[in-house]
């Protein structure tokens, strides 16, 4: 009983150092935020608490529901165009469905090694009305004025981000998937085969659910990183022409740091944790219901 | 639990004479010499900064009792710092202070020191008078502005402009009326690069601002005795969507960088370029000589009705400020004399020859300047300056009328529509309104 207990308290001591650097992290800065979103500053005075102020200001402000709803276009494409995209690519070099799969590994992992800033200025340089791709065009079509007006759209301006993001970023599910396919049985898909299931049957019915848990997590990492989407939105846009490319991360980075609004920052980091909170756990209870069906 | 109260102890007796030659450092060195920290902005991509580093070299020189432990960034990495430095009460011996509101948390929050108890008549008479004008509520001077950032000036290619027949347009009617003719000839009118969103705001219509209305005008607008939806200010914008609709700007305006617009006039595909008066310094190092001879410096061309004739804009550009702490320590003495050379004859001379057009009065004939940096200070001298709307409003509000003139540029907003959304947030929120 009592060696018992010296463990617990060792335990403890152990786990200490860690738990502290965790804790003024992580958990107290999330405390904080919490805190200074009920409070209004100027030039780094408190001037004051202002209760739900903040929250009410930002919930009514036109750019912030702008940038919420682009972060959900984020989110839609990286969790409805990433993750199965980068599934189905996995599975064409798993099963060896193209000729030269290490090659085609090799080149789809590629844009994910590339810093999001240096393939934002990439982009830039190709697209901007004195990039490669618009003087091309000008020259092929001898329209001097051409310029690519998908940027000027206030409805289609987050395609080009959204494109990027789905190049960039599909690699990265791809290589999860592949390598948890590679450690599925063989005998299994054989068996499969064997028993004369088409291609679309051992897909449906035996790789996706086996990949179930991957895909749960490869949601989870897509929620939270597209609620924070910043560096490729800022590098690309800035979140303009106006406010078309907006981001959440964006809006919250203004306000903190180049208005100095610090409480009503922290309201909006504390509205961007609940999202991804409640995104998670919605897509938890998801995937617990997937589960009991095939338990 | 004697030996912790030991080790206490000894490291306790151990850190005193680190703390004493701690204070003894904050102050004054045995050998009398006097060590500064700063946290200077400075982008070492700007040919100008080369300016600031013979300066600094020829200080030391002059000044070995002052030994100064530099420190600089650039851009928004020098403003997040500093931001930090100054929340948590770390504020560097002397630093980067800006006239307008870019530090205004330095500035209105007592941590600059005044420096008019150092400034005598005779020191101020030899600068530009436009350097003193007050920079606190209370008449303080926080920073001297080692020049005037000339933020609007009409570029002319004249090589082209001869091509073509035509003249540097006198009126803005006349410039409307080249549109056609340029572009027939397969080029651009302006140049100007507004993906920025600050560009059109700060170098055209803060010029055009001043043309309808006047710097009186502006001062009533700001406190409130005027409102920005009266004539002067939609009429400023008014032109700005005309120019747009009638494609004086070169394609994609909006999605254009600076350096891109800089680049396509540089590139001989434009007539005119709108940028700030310190390109010179670019111009000269990147354009031929003959490129550089068929450059011409003008103002907008006179609009119909206006109320200042050929005005520019400009803003007393960002300088050095002193720490309040150091107030009536020698180490603020140290500092002075630092900001006294830097702006003073010897510094303005040395800053002079990399492109920038001091505060501090020179005798030019005396320079050897290239033809564009004659141009620039002769400009710089000669025309009437109105003010820069952002170095005057809160930042948070161009946050509000930048993204909305693009809008306007885009035909998504009419410029009664942005003056009254600007005016709106301005009454509401703007800190000169009493917010």
């Amino acid at each position: 009983m009592i060696e018992s207990k010296h463990k617990k308290i060792s335990y403890n001591i152990l786990l200490l150092p860690g738990f502290m650097i965790y804790a003024s992290v992580i958990i107290f800065p999330i405390l904080m935020s919490l805190v200074l979103g009920f409070t209004k500053w100027k030039h780094f005075r408190l001037v004051g608490f202002t209760g739900l102020e903040n929250y009410r200001d930002i919930l009514m402000d036109p750019m912030f529901l702008q940038a919420l709803w682009h972060n959900i276009q984020i989110m839609l494409i990286s969790v409805l165009g990433q993750i199965p995209l980068g599934i189905l690519l996995a599975y064409i070099l798993y099963r060896k469905l193209v000729k030269g799969s290490r090659f085609f590994e090799m080149m789809i992992f590629l844009p994910i090694t590339i810093s999001s800033v240096v393939v934002a200025l990439l982009w830039n340089r190709i697209f901007s009305p004195v990039g490669i791709y618009t003087n091309l065009v000008r020259i092929l079509t001898d329209n001097k004025d051409y310029v690519v007006r998908i940027f000027e759209n206030p409805h289609y301006a987050m395609v080009p981000i959204l494109f990027v993001l789905l190049w960039m970023h599909t690699s990265l599910y791809m290589v999860m998937f592949l390598a948890n396919m590679q450690r599925l049985p063989n005998s299994m898909l054989e068996a499969a085969s064997i028993d004369g299931a088409s291609e679309l049957k051992i897909f449906f019915r035996l790789i996706i659910p086996a990949l179930s848990g991957v895909i749960f997590t490869s949601s989870i990492l897509a929620i939270s990183g597209s609620l924070k989407s910043f560096d490729l939105v800022f590098a690309m846009t800035g979140g303009g022409p106006v406010n078309y490319t907006s981001v959440m991360s964006l809006y919250l980075y203004k306000h903190t740091f180049t208005y100095n609004n610090y409480g009503y920052g922290s309201a909006v980091s504390v509205i961007i944790v609940a999202l991804s909170v409640g995104l998670i756990l919605l897509s938890r209870a998801a995937y617990d219901r997937y589960q009991r069906k095939y338990d | 639990m004697k030996r912790i109260a030991m080790v206490w102890v000894i490291l306790s007796v151990m850190s005193l004479p680190v703390l004493a030659n701690g204070s003894q450092d904050s102050e004054m060195a045995e050998d009398g010499t006097i060590t500064l920290t700063t946290y200077f902005q400075i982008d070492p991509a700007n040919p100008q900064s080369e300016g600031y580093n013979e300066t600094v070299k020829a200080f030391e020189a002059a000044h070995p009792e002052i030994k100064i432990e530099y420190e600089y960034a650039s851009g928004e990495a020098f403003h997040q710092k500093f931001q930090a430095m100054a929340a948590s009460g770390q504020m560097p011996d002397i630093f980067t202070t800006y006239v307008g509101k870019r530090t205004a948390y330095i500035t209105e929050t007592g941590m600059v020191m005044d420096l008019n108890s150092y400034l005598t008549d005779s020191f101020k008479s030899s600068f530009n008078p436009a350097a003193w004008e007050p920079q606190g509520a209370n008449g303080e001077i926080f920073t001297i502005p080692p020049s005037m950032a000339v933020c609007h000036v009409f570029y002319a290619n004249t090589a082209i402009l001869d091509e073509l027949g035509l003249e540097f347009p006198e009126s803005y009617s006349e410039l409307l009326s080249q549109v056609d003719t340029i572009r027939n000839a397969g080029y651009y009118p302006v140049s100007m690069g507004n993906k920025d969103q600050w560009v059109v705001n700060s170098w055209l219509l803060s010029a055009l601002v001043d043309r309808t209305g006047g710097k009186e005008w502006f001062t009533d607008a700001k406190k409130g005795d005027a409102s920005f939806t009266d004539a002067p200010f939609v009429n400023a914008l008014k032109i700005v969507d005309e120019m747009t609709k009638k494609n004086v700007f070169s394609p994609g305006v909006n999605q254009m960088s600076n350096t891109e617009a800089d680049q396509e006039f540089y590139q001989q595909k434009s007539v005119y370029l709108i940028d700030a008066g310190w390109r010179t310094s670019a111009m000269v190092s990147i354009l031929t000589p003959e490129q550089q001879d068929a450059v011409y410096m003008g103002v907008f061309p006179a609009i119909a009705g206006e109320a200042t004739h050929g005005s520019s804009a400009a803003v007393p550009s960002e300088g050095f400020g002193i720490s309040a702490k150091l107030e009536g320590t020698a180490k603020a003495d140290a500092a002075w004399k630092f900001i006294e050379f830097f702006n003073g004859a010897e510094g303005a001379a040395i800053r002079l020859k990399y492109g920038e057009i001091p505060t501090y009065k020179l005798d030019y004939t005396k320079f050897d300047m290239a033809g564009l940096q004659k141009q620039y200070a002769e400009f710089s001298t000669t025309n009437p300056m109105g003010y820069i709307i952002d170095a005057h409003m809160d930042g948070e509000g161009m946050g509000q009328l930048n993204p909305d003139i693009q809008a306007m540029m885009f035909g998504q907003l009419s410029p009664e529509d942005v003056a009254a959304r600007y005016e709106t947030w301005v009454a509401a929120n703007d800190s000169n309104r009493g917010n």
